[in-house]
């Protein structure tokens, strides 16, 4: 992704190559199915929906019981507004069939916060994949690292276009 | 003076009937402008309040960022899982 811009309508514009855009497309998925599908105990999903409570287990569970619907929904809907906006970005250039071609990808203010929001559950879930507990540290599974990095370098492009 | 102690006596009761903080805890994902973007947008701070509750989480390991009633602090630990921080609630005093 490059040449991010915050329009006069503070719309977050970007050109994002198709490759890069079908790399998010899948992610976002994968992050659904995750959230609506979870493997039984799956750590990153307590990451996801962390304990509210640190030292109080029944307070936890209590809290959980009347959050998670409603945390989960947020989640997939935030998911469901990047694979949107990626389709309806992508879909005049898959006719022209250019090899690495971009497509100009266009968001309102919601739309930027939930790539953003949809971004960090993403990484929070490639963290926890690759065993990255500390700052700073690095995994060695470099094609997952470069794609962790990845995701962080366009999240904090979003951040600064918008504060821009 | 009696506006001064009458001012206190309100404040005290008020702090006797909300022992209850959220705290946000310092994790190696969440970008640092990332947190200082969701404590702008969401609790309203100014940028250089964010960035010093961001830079004491970063730094410490973690940072009050609101204090109040049990069930409000509930709603705000809600939003901040919402954006993907590691929030919990805790009271302030035994």
């Amino acid at each position: 992704m490059r040449e991010f811009r915050l329009e006069a309508d503070e719309t977050v514009a970007a050109l994002i190559e198709l490759d890069e855009a079908n790399v998010v497309r899948d992610l976002a998925n994968q992050l659904t199915l995750l959230l609506t599908e979870p493997a039984e105990g799956d750590p990153a999903l307590l990451r996801l929906l962390p304990d509210a409570y640190p030292d109080d287990a029944a307070s936890s569970t209590e809290f959980r019981r009347y959050t998670h619907d409603s945390l989960i929904d947020r989640k997939v809907a935030n998911a469901s507004t990047v694979i949107e906006t990626l389709d309806a970005a992508t879909a005049a250039v898959d006719a022209a069939s250019e090899e690495h071609a971009s497509a100009s990808l266009r968001l309102d203010r919601d739309q930027a916060i939930a790539w953003l929001t949809t971004l960090t559950d993403i990484r929070l879930t490639l963290a926890n994949r690759l065993g990255i507990i500390e700052d700073d540290q690095r995994s060695d599974d470099v094609v997952l690292q470069d794609l962790y990095d990845w995701l962080g370098f366009v999240q904090n492009a979003i951040v600064e276009t918008l504060e821009s | 003076m009696a506006q001064t102690i009458e001012d206190t006596r309100v404040s005290e009761s008020t702090a006797i009937a909300t022992p209850w903080v959220t705290i946000v805890h310092n994790d190696p994902v969440n970008l640092m402008s990332y947190v200082t973007f969701v404590f702008r947008s969401y609790f309203g701070h100014p940028p250089a309040e964010a960035e010093r509750l961001m830079l004491q989480v970063h730094l410490t390991g973690r940072a009050v960022v609101a204090t109040g009633p049990r069930e409000e602090m509930e709603r705000h630990v809600e939003a901040m899982h919402g954006y993907g921080l590691w929030a919990t609630l805790t009271r302030t005093d035994g």
